[in-house]
């Protein structure tokens, strides 16, 4: 048993640092965010051939399992290289899509559905999203008022859907519905009619998305999971899409704190550089205290979420994480502005640009605060 | 001697839980201070008996040689039940040192009378003039004959008139680079010249000390470790002490007291209230994690490095911001001294809020451990 365990851990260290080399490979050994600079505030939001070439890497299949084409590997392993991407603010929907939709559609009912998708999605042919919210400040309400009204071989459906992150280049939407007072997960084609899709820019030059279904026709096999397996695979999804996208967020502050402790070293005032005066030096202290900190809750959670007992500590995980990273990494990324003094408020540099994705990244899928509430009213007798 | 790591876990952890809850005195739970030789001597006893003194300590020496997993399930259980820290610096600071850089008479000498509570040690290490910048202490040991003589001064010595020994740190050479002139001593409180005067701190307590050296006479033996190698076995030792003031154990006594007052409060309803509570329970959480990586880096065999000193000013830091929400919720009856009733809870505000008061400033102030990270950990320039 031990010797077993021992050898997995050995062989998880193995992949894993191979991973994170193909994630430095991609990004460039300085993190290079000329590709993110160039697709910010463009319609095509990210770059398909670069989502290919994650597929080729093997990346989008990190969370599916071998049967249907996928690694069959777990969150640690998809952190490394969520992390490793923003560092170089990859713009691409590795958390909408290869997380979150991905997730939903593996914890559904629909075995034709996952047997038919589930390699397309590995290969970076189909890029689903999920669609699930629909009010700010909303994103884990447990009843959609989407209606999804049954007829004849399917449901139409009515409604409003939110904030939809990857929404720009998306085909599918995995669409969330109350059909009969019952929720259910939808397979909903971008081409369906009665489908409409509006986007709205983002602070860090991506976009939302708002998806309108008025009446749209979808068939019974595009049922992706109904009633409590609706709910169940849905909320899985949540908690893992937080997760990663603190790997995200992990990922920003850490390079983010890098660009400025270097500023610290170079720029000179006074005749010395400003990192030898001790008022900045410990201001970089605390920031890298957040910094390793919010690592740390990183490593612990990302381990511990796939083996959680049930979905109230794996929710409770998943938002102590998010509370942290978000904190964490906002507070890097606006007080690293600060340290590089004015040229830090300039749309030339860099740091800035870190500073507008820790912003979306914190803002998407629960704000700090409510993940600090959700994690107490989950996680003890205090709560109730 | 039992194997303990040849447990389960969980076993081990019913062990403890079971040990503590029918052997721990009762009165000395949570008592949100550091407990006195004479009040731990019992339990103490209980703890030798059953082999559970030194959890950190090799079992050739009479430890636990406890794995991680089950150190961590040992400290967890202690939290939960609010056993005291005793006067325990023999066990947690000097006796790894000593055997790291000591003879192998002094290892014989004095490793089992530290775990058998036959020898009680507290540090001198401080002075009046050498408090952040420790490595300007005066106080001296030169070398007469076979002995050493010792003239000086130590400060903020904890529990000094609880103890039998003290190890200091002593100037041994005054030609050379400051850090480069000090050794490492251990002596017996009983040696002629020797006064030790206590301090009322804050709190009220007669906790910390000042140690007077008068021409104090001690053996060559009375030397660990190479003559002026002093402040490297100071740094080996820190690194000990800041893992294990790093540990979340203090933090959550007054955490779960903050809870207990709140819920008899009622506060829980009080949204205001919920956020504040979360912020902190987070930090301390998430503290545990950070805890946890340095624990396994320990366990490995691995140094630590300076980086510990995050681990110190994050729980410290911590610590206090829990308490200063329980003097808050403690409303008026947060600020009278002693053990207040609520609602049938019980809680001592005041000595939870002062017992935190210290933490950043002892160990290395918060300041200094700011500085260590800025110049060894960021590599920021001097």
């Amino acid at each position: 048993m031990t010797e077993r365990l021992a050898s997995r851990s050995a062989a998880d260290g193995a992949h894993r640092t191979l991973l994170a080399d193909s994630v430095t490979a991609f990004t460039g050994r300085g993190a290079d965010i000329a590709r993110a600079r160039r697709l910010r505030g463009s319609s095509e939001e990210y770059d398909r051939a670069a989502w290919r070439r994650m597929a080729e890497l093997g990346w989008l299949g990190i969370l599916v399992p071998d049967t249907h084409g996928g690694l069959g590997l777990g969150l640690p392993e998809m952190g490394i290289v969520a992390r490793g991407l923003a560092r170089a603010l990859a713009p691409e929907p590795l958390v909408a899509s290869a997380v979150m939709a991905t997730t939903a559609l593996a914890g559904g009912g629909s075995e034709a559905l996952k047997r038919e998708h589930l390699p397309r999605l590995v290969a970076g042919e189909t890029v689903p999203v999920l669609a699930w919210q629909e009010t700010a400040g909303a994103w884990d309400a447990a009843s959609p008022a989407l209606q999804a009204r049954p007829l004849e071989g399917g449901y139409r459906l009515t409604g409003v859907k939110r904030f939809i992150a990857g929404a720009a280049q998306a085909d599918v939407f995995l669409v969330s519905a109350l059909a009969d007072a019952s929720p259910a997960l939808f397979w909903v084609a971008r081409d369906t009619a009665g489908v409409r899709l509006e986007l709205e820019p983002l602070a860090d030059g991506r976009q939302f998305g708002t998806l309108t279904l008025t009446d749209a026709l979808v068939s019974r096999e595009r049922v992706v999971a109904r009633g409590r397996q609706a709910a169940d695979a849905l909320a899985r999804a949540l908690d893992y899409g937080a997760a990663v996208a603190s790997a995200e967020l992990c990922g920003v502050a850490e390079r983010a704190l890098e660009i400025s402790l270097d500023y610290l070293r170079t720029r000179v005032q006074f005749g010395k550089p400003i990192g030898s005066f001790q008022a900045l030096q410990h201001r970089g202290v605390d920031l890298y205290i957040q910094k390793e900190l919010a690592g740390a809750v990183l490593d612990q959670v990302l381990e511990a979420l796939g083996e959680a007992p049930d979905a109230a500590s794996r929710a409770a995980l998943a938002s102590r994480l998010k509370a942290r990273c978000s904190d964490a990494a906002l507070r890097v990324t606006r007080e690293s502005i600060q340290l590089h003094g004015a040229i830090g408020f300039t749309d030339d540099c860099d740091i800035g640009l870190y500073l507008k994705r820790a912003l979306v990244l914190a803002g998407w899928l629960g704000s700090a605060t409510q993940h600090r509430r959700r994690y107490v009213a989950l996680s003890s007798e205090n709560g109730k | 001697m039992t194997d303990w790591n040849a447990m389960s876990d969980e076993d081990f952890r019913r062990e403890a839980r079971e040990f503590f809850e029918s052997e721990y005195p009762p009165a000395l739970r949570y008592i949100l201070r550091r407990a006195r030789w004479h009040e731990m001597k019992e339990w103490w006893r209980k703890l030798y008996e059953k082999g559970w003194i030194a959890p950190n300590w090799p079992r050739e020496w009479g430890g636990m040689g406890l794995e991680a997993g089950k150190m961590v399930a040992l400290l967890e259980e202690m939290e939960r039940h609010g056993v005291a820290r005793a006067p325990d610096q023999g066990i947690t600071q000097v006796g790894p040192i000593i055997m790291q850089f000591g003879t192998e008479e002094q290892k014989r000498r004095y490793l089992p009378g530290t775990l058998s509570g036959e020898f009680i040690w507290c540090q001198g290490y401080s002075e009046p003039n050498a408090g952040s910048d420790l490595a300007s202490l005066q106080t001296s040991a030169i070398r007469v004959d076979d002995e050493f003589v010792i003239n000086g001064q130590k400060i903020w010595t904890s529990l000094a008139d609880d103890a039998t020994h003290i190890y200091l740190l002593a100037r041994t050479d005054r030609q050379v680079k400051k850090q480069a002139g000090i050794s490492f001593f251990i002596v017996n409180l009983q040696t002629p010249g020797i006064t030790i005067r206590p301090i009322r701190n804050l709190a009220g307590h007669e906790e910390f000390c000042q140690v007077f050296f008068d021409e104090v006479r001690v053996p060559l033996s009375a030397l660990v470790g190479q003559l002026n190698e002093g402040w490297n076995i100071a740094k080996a030792l820190l690194s000990f002490e800041r893992l294990n003031i790093g540990s979340p154990r203090r933090p959550q006594y007054a955490l779960h007291r903050l809870e207990a007052v709140a819920r008899a409060r009622g506060l829980f309803a009080d949204p205001g209230f919920v956020d504040r509570y979360a912020a902190v329970k987070l930090d301390l959480e998430d503290l545990a994690a950070l805890y946890g990586g340095f624990v396994e880096q320990a366990k490995r065999g691995e140094a630590l490095g300076p980086e510990i000193s995050m681990l110190k000013i994050w729980a410290m830091e911590t610590w206090q911001r829990v308490t200063d929400l329980l003097v808050e919720v403690g409303e008026e009856q947060g600020v009278m001294p002693g053990v207040q009733d609520v609602a049938g809870v019980k809680a001592d505000f005041l000595n939870a809020f002062y017992y935190a008061r210290p933490a950043t400033i002892y160990g290395g102030s918060s300041e200094i451990q700011r500085n260590i990270l800025a110049k060894y950990v960021l590599r920021l320039p001097g």
